[in-house]
């Protein structure tokens, strides 16, 4: 049955290509603006690393004092850990891997003399901060608890980092010169960057950003580098010592923790350090405040999508509606226009059910149609968004959940239209109909 | 007057075709609703992209020239800004950027205690003759004189530093507006005299009230070597692209250790500075526009149907001696009593739509004469649609009345 329905739909399609041409038009329009919109949102809501994320956690605490205020637009200061709170939980080690990192920009200048100076980012991070995310390295491997603990000068670099200073050669054991001091290669890692950059700081740009060099954070305490990202002080501090200050907080932690056990446990330990710190006197807040969060959890925590993503969503969304409203009353059009014929197969028997699946097979062609032009159209839009400046521009790509999600919508749609028509054109009273032929 | 006559046949007709009235109005009405918003949206952006700075932003342009570490360079702040003075065309020039690029963003106090900060301040910060090179206009008290700047060599933690304080932020700071010779504080440690008021100086144009909250600071640079923004004023704006890169020119001579990286006119920094504003707003106006296609292409798809279906009464009516005017015009009136109701309905529709966008995107309130902008391009646009579909309708002979179908 379903192939001669779809045959008759097929014919009537052809019979008015104009209406059938409107009709897949809109839809395709509506869906194509729909799904650049909801693309956008999925890859920006994306799992930044699949087959680990539901491992990695990221600890907080609230160190501020309890007169303390946000400022209303600026960072939240408890976002980030403060140099003694992140030591504390490195050396406690009560998670399978724990990693403390920042943000960092440095002066490359290269050896060769054809290569001028240049910035690049990078981040100042622990040793574990490789195996817990699983960093793939190309050439030689991480530094080691050793190389934190006495603050080493070496440095992993990014392939395209590696290849921009030493070209083809091996980078592992060459030395290279970021701002003042020379820094031994000790592995090269592919370009790897996770997005979001779940573990920068808020003031990242966390879709475009991504890290070329890897510094031991002792190093960059040691030696007073730069950071990039938000310093939140609440008393005075000098800014010689402010890296290491118990009132500043500057620092992301990241911990892996493998079974459920170990998260109740890891929770506690957060409550309980909290609690030891408030009898110390350095805590003024309830230790209930420490929290740990998933990694989706503190992207959810983060809202990362701005406000303008949103608002055009809903506009797309509200364009597909009216797409839809123009396709429910084009196919209440052409359905009541067939009351004939529809009477005529109601009186040779076919029943009001049968009807109904026949004029549902037809919507669900046009949604078909339309699926493939709003695919194009989506296309399209989100070309129109990779010229953009922002900076979730470049990762506006449709993958292959999302392109199904595209012809299961517009098919979706365009039956949820067809059902008032249809149900309206197989209530058609036969006998009447027939006469007036 | 025989356009009134036909008002109460059309309704007798649309009612025998409900829902598809029903969708049409609501079509319509949704599409206005959209429409109204966006319009909205879309020029407010484009308002903003036009909100002055308040500094001489057509000849003002930007070098940005950094030091690297290590490498011998002979020049000095106050050498650099004599270099750029002699160029040929150069009205002024200073160190210390311009607005829309890196400003400071900082709370200020007005007690010395720093408790409560009363609003967030842009910071210009630069050298001697910043205020004249970003051509402020001082309405109150005056820029500093040359000998009462801090000298930043010897610049202590307790130096008062005079500053000049856009009227928005004195009177912000000070309700009873006397601003002029008072004292206030930022995070740093060192006390600001404000001695002179200046009328606007915006430091980032977001549409907020403190976009116009600034303070201007100069310091007197001496044989130090600093690097970062340098700005000059073109004496004629029209020349500033070539004297800009005639300025660049001059200052990386004069300091061969510096790596030149950008150089900027006010207006480049300004059109950086809305790009992605604009970006989104060309996608609202082809939504817009697709929007006002796919109603119309609804309203006329719906329209022949319906010329299509009554051929045989156009038909009738014609042998009974209606002219092919009055078909037109009763496919017009139709058409226009739809979207009339389509609009009323439209108008409630925006203003929900408009609440809900305040409460989530803090937009502002929707003026009434979008939606008047709006029902009219909705009156319109449906004439359009219908006007194929009439004219077809006017083109049925008579004797169509007397054929079977």
């Amino acid at each position: 049955m379903f192939g001669y329905y779809l045959d008759l739909a097929w014919r009537s399609l052809k019979r008015s290509p104009i209406l059938t041409g409107l009709m897949v038009l809109a839809i395709g329009l509506g869906i194509g603006a729909s799904m650049t919109m909801l693309t956008v949102l999925h890859v920006m809501t994306d799992d930044p690393l699949p087959g680990r994320s539901a491992q990695l956690y990221t600890p907080h605490l609230d160190p501020l004092p309890l007169d303390h205020k946000r400022r209303g637009d600026g960072p939240d200061a408890s976002d980030n850990l403060t140099w003694p709170d992140a030591m504390a939980l490195l050396k406690a080690h009560r998670a399978t891997r724990q990693a403390a990192m920042a943000g960092g920009s440095m002066l490359v200048r290269p050896a060769r003399a054809d290569v001028r100076p240049f910035d690049v980012d990078g981040r100042y991070t622990t040793a574990d901060f490789f195996p817990m995310f699983g960093v793939p390295f190309l050439r030689g491997s991480a530094w080691g608890a050793a190389d934190d603990a006495v603050g080493a000068r070496v440095v992993v670099l990014a392939e395209s980092l590696s290849r921009k200073l030493f070209g083809a050669d091996d980078a592992v054991g060459r030395m290279v010169r970021l701002g003042e001091h020379d820094y031994r290669v000790v592995g090269v890692t592919r370009d790897w960057q996770p997005s979001p950059l779940f573990y920068a700081d808020a003031s990242a740009k966390r879709y475009s950003d991504g890290d070329r060099f890897f510094l031991p954070l002792s190093t960059a305490v040691d030696q007073k580098l730069d950071v990039n990202g938000n310093f939140s002080s609440w008393e005075k501090n000098d800014a010689d010592s402010r890296m290491v200050s118990p009132t500043t907080s500057w620092l992301q932690f990241w911990v892996q923790l493998d079974t459920p056990p170990q998260v109740a446990a890891y929770r506690q330990y957060l409550v309980d350090y909290s609690a030891q710190q408030k009898a110390l006197g350095r805590f003024q807040r309830p230790p209930a405040n420490a929290k740990l969060y998933g990694l989706m959890g503190w992207l959810a925590h983060e809202d990362l999508v701005p406000n303008d993503v949103r608002l055009q969503l809903w506009l797309a969304l509200g364009f597909l509606f009216v797409c839809m409203l123009n396709i429910v009353a084009l196919l209440l059009a052409k359905f009541l226009r067939r009351s004939g014929e529809i009477s005529v197969r109601r009186a040779l028997g076919a029943r009001r059910r049968d009807i109904f699946v026949q004029l549902g097979i037809e919507s669900a062609l046009i949604g078909v149609a339309g699926g493939a032009l709003g695919l194009a159209i989506a296309q399209l839009g989100l070309w129109s968004i990779r010229q953009r400046p922002d900076d979730y521009a470049r990762i506006a790509q449709m993958d292959v959940q999302m392109l199904f999600g595209t012809l299961a919508l517009a098919i979706a749609a365009s039956v949820l239209a067809g059902l008032l028509p249809a149900w309206r054109a197989c209530r058609v009273a036969p006998a009447l109909q027939l006469k007036t032929m | 007057m025989r356009i009134h006559l036909q008002v109460r046949p059309i309704l007798a007709a649309l009612h025998s075709h409900k829902a598809a009235v029903v969708l049409l109005v609501l079509e319509i009405a949704l599409t206005m609703a959209v429409l109204g918003n966006l319009v909205f949206i879309v020029y407010g952006n484009i308002q903003r992209a036009h909100v002055p700075t308040g500094v001489a932003e057509s000849g003002i342009g930007l070098i940005q020239s950094i030091g690297v570490i290590g490498q011998d360079n002979p020049g000095t702040a106050a050498g650099n800004i004599a270099v750029l003075r002699a160029v040929p065309g150069v009205a002024d020039a200073a160190y210390g950027g311009p607005p829309l690029w890196f400003v400071q963003s900082n709370p200020v106090f007005v007690d010395p205690s720093r408790k409560q900060a009363l609003a967030k301040v842009y910071e210009f910060q630069g050298s001697q003759g910043l205020v004249s090179t970003l051509g402020l206009r001082v309405i109150q008290g005056r820029a500093p004189a040359r000998d009462e700047l801090p000298v930043a060599e010897n610049a202590t933690k307790d130096t008062e530093v005079p500053v000049l304080a856009t009227q928005a932020l004195a009177s912000r700071l000070f309700a009873d507006g006397h601003a002029l010779g008072k004292v206030i504080y930022d995070g740093g440690s060192n006390p600001m005299r404000i001695v002179g008021i200046v009328d606007h100086l915006r430091g980032g144009i977001t549409g907020r009230a403190d976009d116009d909250y600034a303070l201007v600071a100069e310091f007197l640079l001496g044989n130090q070597n600093v690097g970062g923004g340098f700005m000059i004023r073109a004496g004629d704006p029209a020349h500033l692209p070539e004297v800009l890169a005639a300025a660049a020119a001059a200052l990386q001579k004069a300091n061969p250790g510096h790596v030149q990286s950008k150089l900027y006119t006010m207006a480049e920094l300004r059109e950086n500075y809305f790009r992605s504003d604009l970006a989104a707003g060309r996608m609202l106006v082809a939504i817009m526009l697709i929007l006002l296609v796919v109603t119309a292409l609804g309203v006329s798809g719906l329209a022949s149907f319906w010329v299509q279906q009554r051929r045989r009464q156009i038909g009738m009516r014609r042998a009974l001696g209606a002219t092919r005017g009055d078909i037109l015009h009763y496919f017009q009136v139709e058409n226009f009593l739809i979207v009339s109701a389509g609009v009323l309905l439209g108008a409630l529709f925006a203003y929900a739509l408009n609440l809900f966008l305040m409460h989530r995107f803090e937009l502002a309130h929707l003026p009434a004469h979008y939606l008047l902008v709006g029902a009219l391009a909705l009156w319109v646009l449906g004439q359009l649609a219908v006007l194929g579909p009439a004219l077809r309708a006017a083109a049925v002979p008579p004797v169509v009345a007397t054929r079977s179908v």
